[in-house]
């Protein structure tokens, strides 16, 4: 047998060019906005000290202040994913190509549209119509979310097996029964799992909403932050951290369980 | 012919499942107070504010342009830092490359208690920390983006061919030359995609990280809000919507090729 022939290194080419400019690109993000070394490297002290004011929380305000507000972010996400599912199936079905193909990139460009605008910018617009208050908050979480789910639905409806819509429609059913017969039953449970995460996302996106003054914790971890209140901040904290837990754990088993069946 | 069974309909399953849903409905709509009666009724509340704010000030615009830039350049640290500390985090968090139980186990609560808490909050706690201004924006969304990229990259590295490794360590590798040669090249491309997804996440969140004062456009939006100025804020509300959604375009086709 004659020398090894070893294989060539792989050219790293346009790969190692794209590295070295974003690496490039982000030092001078870092100089522009004033990162310097010595900022940075006093980050961890400062970062340790601001963390040991929190301790020991103030579990009275957690009780009777912090857990109520938490329990509205739920409910202020609950109902707020029911206003985009609900708004959003039908879109979802307008902007799949297999089933509308005329209509769907408009469909899909007007989703876009609507998800490309944060829910706090929505809220902002929101409060002064309907007021200060969870509806407020709930309707721009609502609308945001009839944006993201109408592109996952589509997706999903455009994955499927199109037979049996055309064995529907071949049996001399309409388009609209094909879609009830053929289209539902194989996407729903994916759809319903889509809902559910959408429900774990929403809960975090309600609880900023606050700042703004759409009701939930938010506001009230900003207040606190400011006046420099740390324990009772620390206890806002938690409890949200416990409360959004709960809800990934039982909403993923839940998923699970919908995808699997 | 022979019909194939009907499946038994599980009422009992079905109407508890409704009736949690709706117990859940009402309970929320309570706490919401869900009034579209009188949200029709305030419409007009609602018209004056869209008139004030409809032609928006496009002569506003040139002094957004700084303000724009430092909102890129925050989602740019936050996205490429963030994805960097993500890897340790998202390797030590999937079980089949994991070192050891104790540490798969720790990492993994930390990384599912990391991802509770909103961009914003980490916004705030670190305009707390090191003061208002853009640097609290970027620590908050590099925190974010490890929160993010590390649960999505771990799940993949979960799903490789675990042979690679195994023939590392067989032929003598070290855990470190295990992960970077024999786990690591099989999710490169997913790992890009997830970081192209944390950019698009990042740049929306940074148009508004600035309303807790962590820099950037929304330090503008909230001083014009509070000025009551909507002509301009409608301007910025623009300004995010064009720039959201030429980001998802450019990495959507990005994302594309990768696949």
């Amino acid at each position: 047998m004659n020398a090894v022939v070893r294989p060539q290194a792989p050219r790293g080419g346009l790969a190692t060019w794209a590295t070295l400019a974003i690496a490039g690109l982000v030092l001078w993000s870092l100089w522009s906005i004033d990162a310097s070394p010595e900022r940075l490297l006093k980050l961890p002290e400062q970062m340790v000290r601001v963390l040991g004011f929190f301790w020991p929380a103030d579990w009275g305000y957690g009780q009777t202040r912090a857990l109520p507000a938490v329990l509205e972010s739920i409910q202020i996400a609950w109902i707020g994913t029911l206003i985009g599912a609900a708004l959003s199936i039908s879109l979802a079905i307008l902007g799949a190509r297999t089933l509308f193909p005329r209509i769907s990139r408009l469909v899909k460009f007007i989703s876009s549209a609507i998800r490309s605008v944060p829910e706090i910018l929505l809220a902002l617009y929101l409060v002064p119509i309907v007021g200060l208050g969870p509806f407020a908050g709930a309707l721009a979480i609502g609308i945001h979310s009839v944006g993201m789910l109408s592109k996952l639905g589509a997706e999903v409806i455009e994955s499927i097996d199109m037979g049996t819509f055309e064995a529907v429609e071949a049996a001399g059913g309409s388009r609209l029964q094909a879609i009830r017969f053929a289209v539902l039953p194989q996407v729903l449970p994916e759809i319903m799992a889509q809902w559910l995460f959408r429900f774990e996302l929403n809960l975090r996106a309600s609880a900023i909403l606050g700042v703004v003054g759409a009701g939930g914790v938010g506001g009230m971890l900003l207040t606190a932050l400011r006046y420099r209140q740390f324990d009772k901040a620390a206890a806002v904290l938690l409890i949200t951290i416990l409360a959004v837990l709960l809800i990934d754990m039982a909403s993923s088993a839940i998923r699970r369980r919908l995808v699997n069946s | 012919m022979i019909a194939p069974v009907r499946p038994k309909p599980r009422y009992a399953f079905w109407g508890g499942i409704t009736l949690a849903l709706v117990a859940m409905t009402a309970w929320s709509a309570k706490g919401v107070g869900v009034d579209f009666i009188g949200m029709v009724c305030n419409i007009g509340g609602g018209k004056r504010l869209l008139v004030e704010s409809f032609p928006p000030d496009f002569g506003f615009l040139p002094r957004l342009f700084k303000p724009f830039l430092e909102t890129l350049q925050i989602a740019l640290i936050g996205s490429v830092i963030g994805g960097i500390l993500a890897i340790p985090v998202a390797v030590l968090a999937a079980r089949p490359v994991s070192p050891n139980g104790l540490v798969w186990f720790l990492d993994r609560n930390f990384m599912n208690v990391m991802r509770t808490l909103p961009d914003l909050f980490w916004a705030m706690l670190f305009a707390t920390a090191v003061g208002f201004g853009p640097l609290a924006g970027a620590l908050a969304l590099t925190v974010f983006t490890v929160a993010v990229i590390s649960k999505l990259f771990s799940e993949s590295i979960e799903a490789i061919d675990t042979n690679l490794p195994e023939a590392i360590c067989a032929a003598g590798g070290n855990w470190i030359e295990m992960v970077r040669f024999g786990a690591l090249p099989q999710v490169w491309p997913q790992y890009a995609s997830y970081l192209m997804y944390a950019f698009e996440l990042n740049v929306r969140s940074s148009m508004v990280l600035g309303l807790v004062g962590a820099g950037g456009l929304g330090m503008i939006l909230e001083s014009q809000r509070s000025n009551f100025e909507y002509e301009r804020v409608s301007l910025i509300i623009l300004v995010v919507l064009v720039a959201v959604l030429a980001i998802e375009q450019l990495s959507g086709a990005i994302r594309r090729r990768l696949a």
